[in-house]
């Protein structure tokens, strides 16, 4: 699959033949280069984190208020042009919705990612060692798979908020711990069949170790998938800690999250209805990028896929 | 069939037992003392009467025979009262579970009713302006949260144009009427039913782009079969077999997104009870309502697996 693969898919010579030479990743990126969805996505995903990113400076120097800044004398200020921190009105406590809309959006972000990197972390560990190993680790691991997916995951989580105190390193720690399911049941199908192909067979037979064999030889086979799921993994655990925070067991006040944020607007809908838009639209629009780039880097990276569209 | 039926109830029960340990190690797990979920709020207690009641408990001997014992009052449904209500957990679960139901199964039928026509549209207008407003319609539903639609749902249809009511399952003093139920269902049902319309169409346009290569549809036209028909009665047909799989999915998505989508419309089920329920520390009502949620989640599985099997008859004999 790596190395000239995209030379020996017939559809990409005929398509682009000046790309034969080229290295599978090389060639990925020159796809994803020439999808103008894609790359509208990027940028957008690029601009709100680069946003988020910088939140300090920003409500530093642009807006003037911190998150918690409250203003007693301007709540429920309708969204106006009149000073960059109204832009998108205050809330019950007269703080500014767009600075808060920035901090929340660099926790969602944050929790979003680095939930996803917990998720590959284990998912690509327990699958690849379960595909290459199988017997009773393969047992347990499926046996563990179909346990966790048996329980629907928002009632796992708020009975774990309901035993334990989340903060936000043990939230992504959980929301991380919970989704490795994909990357696992991905990884440890690829496994299975990759385990048994020449180039493994005979890196067996001079004499590599299990961990080079898995680390060398399978993982780089897998990892354009994971890639993919990956970005898909980082919405969801957005989505997943927004509802949370959403229901109160999320990230808590006053640190702003985009799900507490609407569980504040949800309880001043007939005073301050426009609370309910930002942090909403906020959230649909880093997913949206998330799932169009995802969808994009599976095009761009999965050769059988390839002129589908 | 019988054997394939038996064999699928065999599979779950390793999956129904491991539920219910992480059930149980999730109590112990927790820092707070378990006594103080067991004796729910009462906190003028000596530490004398604390340890009593502990070996009452049985919370200090070993583990894993508090898990047999606890395991003995789990299969008889038995998790204790509820310390807010004051009766039976397992009552209240029961009570609750056809409220649940009622919702996922009416979001489950709108999916299918509105998701599987705009997918065959989709793979029929390939490539135009149709095909392209469904794709967008699809993933926007996949990317919009479910909450936050219901949160607009209620702002703009229930309070700036009162066209819907705001939330609960009837208008006081209609209890029982079917129209009323079938009004406060709109806005949660279309809330929950958002994701699945948008789940269905994707999968159903490349099934049918790929169904109308075969060579039966090509027969089909040629025998002078007229295009509605063909359509209906070879590729509708034959495309919908895969999709049954899809409903596990979309169940799972039914069954834990009605936690936020009941609270937004204030509906009493499970995914309300419980949350009202780790709000009053009612530890007996927390079990008993994630196991509640889980049971239904493995059995819409396990029927998911076997509608499968009934539909494609390879599948009884892998």
């Amino acid at each position: 699959m790596a190395g000239s693969a995209a030379a020996l898919d017939p559809a990409a010579v005929t398509v682009v033949p000046r790309r034969i030479q080229a290295g599978f990743w090389s060639d990925a990126l020159w796809r994803v280069r020439h999808d103008p969805t894609t790359i509208a996505a990027m940028v957008t995903l690029g601009v709100l984190v680069l946003v988020a990113v910088s939140a300090d400076l920003l409500a530093d120097q642009v807006f003037h208020v911190g998150y918690q800044q409250q203003d007693l004398f301007n709540q429920y200020r309708k969204p106006s042009l009149d000073e960059p921190a109204w832009w998108f009105g205050s809330d019950q406590l007269g703080r500014s919705v767009f600075v808060r809309l920035l901090y929340g959006g660099r926790v969602s972000m944050f929790i979003g990612t680095a939930g996803a990197a917990v998720a590959v972390l284990i998912g690509l560990s327990v699958g690849l060692t379960a595909g290459y190993f199988r017997g009773w680790w393969d047992d347990v691991v499926v046996w563990l798979v179909s346990t966790i997916d048996g329980v629907p995951r928002l009632f796992l989580l708020l009975t774990i908020g309901f035993y334990f105190r989340l903060g936000p390193v043990e939230l992504t720690l959980f929301l991380g711990g919970l989704t490795w399911l994909g990357v696992a049941n991905i990884t440890r199908g690829q496994t299975f069949s990759l385990r048994e192909r020449e180039f493994v067979v005979a890196a067996r037979s001079i004499g590599a170790s299990p961990v080079r064999v898995m680390l060398r030889h399978i993982a780089p086979n897998v990892l354009p998938l994971i890639v993919v799921v990956a970005m898909i993994d980082v919405a969801m655990i957005i989505l997943t800690e927004s509802a949370l925070s959403y229901l109160g067991f999320g990230v808590q006040p006053p640190v702003p999250s985009w799900g507490n944020m609407l569980s504040g607007a949800s309880q001043h809908l007939s005073r301050g209805p426009w609370l309910v838009y930002a942090p909403g639209v906020a959230i649909t629009l880093t997913v949206l990028c998330l799932y169009v780039i995802g969808d994009g880097l599976r095009d761009a990276l999965d050769p059988r896929l390839r002129g589908q569209r | 069939m019988g054997r394939f039926v038996l064999r699928r109830l065999l599979q779950a029960v390793p999956t129904v037992f491991g539920i219910l340990v992480l059930t149980f190690i999730l109590t112990r797990l927790s820092p707070s003392d378990p006594l103080d979920f067991l004796i729910g709020g009462v906190s003028d207690m000596t530490p004398e009467q604390r340890e009593a009641l502990r070996e009452t408990l049985g919370l200090n001997q070993p583990l894993p025979l508090q898990f047999v014992d606890w395991l003995g009052h789990a299969i008889r449904l038995d998790f204790g009262k509820s310390y807010f209500y004051q009766r039976p957990a397992a009552q209240l679960i029961f009570e609750r579970i056809p409220n649940s139901l009622q919702l996922s199964l009416a979001a489950l039928v709108l999916s299918l009713v509105v998701g599987v026509p705009l997918g065959v549209l989709a793979a029929l207008k390939r490539g135009g302006k149709v095909d392209h407003a469904i794709r967008l319609f699809s993933v926007l539903g996949h990317a919009i949260p479910a909450f936050w639609f219901g949160l607009l749902v209620v702002l703009i249809a229930g309070v700036q144009f009162r066209v819907l009511p705001i939330g609960s399952m009837n208008t006081l003093g209609r209890e029982g009427d079917l129209i009323d139920r079938l009004w406060h269902l709109v806005g949660p049902v279309l809330t929950l039913a958002l994701a699945g319309i948008a789940n269905y169409p994707r999968y159903l346009r490349t099934e049918v782009l790929e169904i109308l290569g075969q060579d039966y549809v090509r027969t089909a036209r040629s025998k002078g079969l007229r295009e509605p028909m063909v359509i209906v009665g070879h590729v509708v047909k034959n495309a919908l077999l895969p999709i049954v799989t899809l409903l596990g999915g979309l169940l799972t998505l039914f069954i834990s997104g009605a936690v936020v989508i009941e609270q937004v419309f204030t509906w009493p089920g499970l995914g309300r009870l419980l949350f009202e329920a780790t709000l009053q520390k009612d530890y007996p009502v927390v079990q008993a309502s994630v196991l509640a949620a889980s049971g239904l989640l493995v059995l819409s599985y396990i029927l998911r697996d076997i509608a499968y099997a009934w539909v494609d008859p390879r599948i009884r004999f892998r």
